[in-house]
């Protein structure tokens, strides 16, 4: 039934990926302990990472009996550019989360990605972005303490101004 | 007997300690919704702040979140596609597909009552049967822990989707992925690549959220015009006659989850994926094909996940050993309040099994109550912009994989796994298995190593010991059966059959 679906874009570039990354993980994982006991530390790896291997050529055999002709593209059903924009802006909120701070990175990454996606008025894109960043921070910085990078927002002197404005009122 | 129902009563009596079960499961349902948020986090914090406590109302608590974040998990899984909790991954498989249909109302409404069901059993189960299914847990040998592993490994043919042999390769990658970091039992470095970061292991939770949250995401971005789903809900309560319906499967779920929770090291995810698996095998003509949102899909992992609870009290109440991550917390959580769980806890203190069994009960009753009402509130989620939703998404996904460990390592692995996902699924491979995997490969590899390193390395000894307990021997059969009725032998023997 398979073999009837035609290959999709970029599925043989995929296929080899895994086969390749396979072969590799198989050869470290016979680097463990090699051979040496069924109760080695590389026995469970190496099994794994040979069915992997193993899979993968069974895979590879599949796809290049299906027909190649598709009229599906790369560019439109595979990789379109919102997917390598997103994948961009998550690498960047990973770079910038530490030096720039939670709060500032969100904002930044929920509104660009909300502008760009929605391509509505500037005023929804910030009021949305606002919105969700101070739930989020509300939920996980302050109900659940988890430690957030602060970066250039003085979290905790605002947090211990908030404090006292609160104990000065009792 | 009056003693019992006295000590059962307690919370259910003592307006503090009722405020406080129900504190606790409100929270941990929301808790339990929020992925990277985990209920091991949340009760591992509680210890903390009720560490001054007495007793009663410090337990009341734990056991309310712990009850209701075993149940929230499912909230996101079937919302979102991303599981707030381990012991929602299944949930998701067919509940994701239910809201996409706009019946987000009526799979939270039976993921609720079922829920229910399974808490219920799991209780019952632990109240009547305690020690004598103790006696039975105790009994597995490391040689029955694998043959086990094994047994949910070949779940892997139940969520492979399609193609069979593109599900042993993500159920293998999933292994391989669990088996990251230092060896515990050699210290060995494995696929570590010398990265000191590595030697860990990867985060599971990064593994989950990359492959389902992200993926998901990724995915969602090709249908980006398409508007929110609409969702109905009109009917949340599920009609008695659907209750009916699915009992049967419900019972049997349960018994799973309560089996499962009660094996030290296996908890509700395992039990919640194997009850899955069941329920394909036993489903002869579902409404709609499990995958594209069975209603059977949803309540056979979410009896069996609610079962888990009251099992994995069993081990823990009776032989102070404990079944999952969870009750290992409350173990030393009772250490530090004076109590010592394990066998001499029923002789010396009976009171506190019983006030225990009370307050999952009250948890229970909670998480109902609770469970069925905000559900309007809650599935606005899914009815918002796509434009919105998928950034938000997104974003969640990220503060969840560093709020595991506070580590931005995480957020990549996640990253790395999101895109990894993202391709596997549109290439035609289930990310079901992957997760299978990660989840099974300490308990697989470790269980075969202590297994054969007690039968001298030698594999007819394994095997002769196998064979020659009846435990081993009725795990390895059912292992057996089950790997060959998803063989096309199989198939083509029981089309022989009907014809």
């Amino acid at each position: 039934m398979q073999s009837n679906t035609p290959r999709r874009p970029g599925e043989l570039g995929f296929n080899l990926f895994i086969i390749a990354a396979s072969l590799f993980l198989l050869y470290h994982a016979y680097g463990i302990a090699g051979f040496d006991a069924l109760s080695s530390a590389g026995a469970v790896p190496m099994v794994t990472t040979g069915l992997m291997t193993l899979c993968g050529v069974i895979i590879l055999r599949q796809n290049l009996r299906k027909p190649g002709k598709t009229a599906e593209t790369i560019s439109r059903d595979i990789l379109p550019l919102p997917v390598i924009v997103t994948i961009a802006a998550i690498t960047a909120y990973a770079v910038l989360l530490k030096p720039l701070g939670f709060v500032p990175t969100s904002f930044l990454f929920l509104l660009g990605l909300i502008k760009l996606f929605s391509a509505r008025s500037w005023g929804f894109s910030i009021s949305a972005a606002a919105g969700s960043v101070a739930l989020i921070y509300i939920i996980f910085r302050l109900v659940f303490s988890v430690l957030m990078p602060a970066g250039i927002v003085p979290e905790g002197e605002i947090l211990a101004a908030i404090g006292h404005l609160f104990g000065a009122a009792k | 007997m009056i003693e019992i129902l006295q000590n059962v009563l307690i919370p259910f009596l003592d307006l503090k300690l009722l405020s406080l079960v129900a504190l606790g499961t409100f929270s941990g349902i929301y808790i339990g919704a929020i992925p990277g948020l985990s209920v091991t986090m949340a009760v591992s914090i509680l210890i903390s702040f009720t560490f001054s406590w007495d007793v009663y109302p410090a337990i009341s608590l734990m056991i309310g979140i712990y009850m209701g974040g075993v149940y929230g998990g499912s909230r996101t899984a079937i919302l979102l596609n991303i599981p707030g909790a381990p012991s929602a991954i299944a949930t998701a498989l067919d509940g994701f597909p239910m809201a996409q249909r706009g019946e987000a109302g009526e799979a939270i409404g039976i993921t609720t009552v079922m829920s229910f069901f399974g808490g219920l059993i799991g209780i019952t189960v632990l109240a009547l049967a305690a020690p004598s299914v103790s006696a039975f847990a105790i009994k597995f040998q490391p040689r029955d822990y694998m043959l086990l592993a094994v047994l949910g490994i070949l779940l892997v043919g139940s969520l492979s989707g399609d193609s069979l042999v593109k599900g042993i390769f993500a159920g293998a990658m999933g292994l391989m992925i669990g088996s990251i970091g230092l060896d515990p039992l050699t210290m060995d470095q494995r696929f570590t690549f010398g990265s000191t970061a590595m030697m860990g292991g990867i985060s599971f939770i990064a593994v989950m959220i990359g492959m389902f949250g992200v993926s998901e995401a990724l995915i969602q971005l090709h249908s980006m015009k398409t508007p929110g789903v609409k969702q109905v809900i009109n009917r949340i309560v599920p009609s008695f006659g659907t209750i009916r319906k699915y009992l049967p499967l419900s019972l049997q779920s349960s018994a799973i989850g309560v089996i499962i929770g009660a094996l030290p090291g296996t908890g509700g995810d395992i039990a919640a994926l194997m009850a899955y698996d069941h329920a394909r095998r036993v489903t002869k003509d579902p409404e709609v094909p499990f995958g594209q949102g069975a209603r059977e899909g949803l309540v056979a992992p979410e009896t069996a996940n609610n079962a888990a609870v009251g099992g994995a009290f069993i081990p823990m109440m009776t032989l102070g050993i404990p079944g999952d991550s969870v009750t290992a917390i409350m173990i030393g959580a009772l250490f530090i309040h004076g109590l010592h769980p394990g066998p001499m806890l029923m002789v010396e203190q009976p009171h506190m099994f019983w006030f225990i069994v009370g307050c999952l009960m009250l948890a229970n009753i909670f998480m109902l109550i609770f469970g069925l009402t905000g559900i309007k509130l809650f599935v606005k989620v899914v009815e918002m912009p796509r434009t919105v939703l998928i950034p938000l998404i997104l974003l969640l996904s990220i503060v969840g994989a560093y709020a595991v460990n506070n580590s931005l390592t995480d957020v990549y692995w996640m990253l790395g796994f999101g895109v990894l996902g993202y391709f596997m699924r549109l290439y035609g491979f289930s990310l079901g298995p992957v997760i299978l995997g990660v989840i099974l490969s300490r308990l697989l590899d470790d269980n075969w190593r202590r297994a054969i390193i007690s039968d001298q390395e030698s594999l007819p000894r394994l095997l002769h010991g196998i064979v020659t307990s009846p435990l081993s021997l009725t795990l390895f059969l059912a292992v057996i059966v089950i790997f060959l009725s998803k063989t096309p032998l199989w198939s083509m023997l029981m089309r022989k059959k009907t014809s």
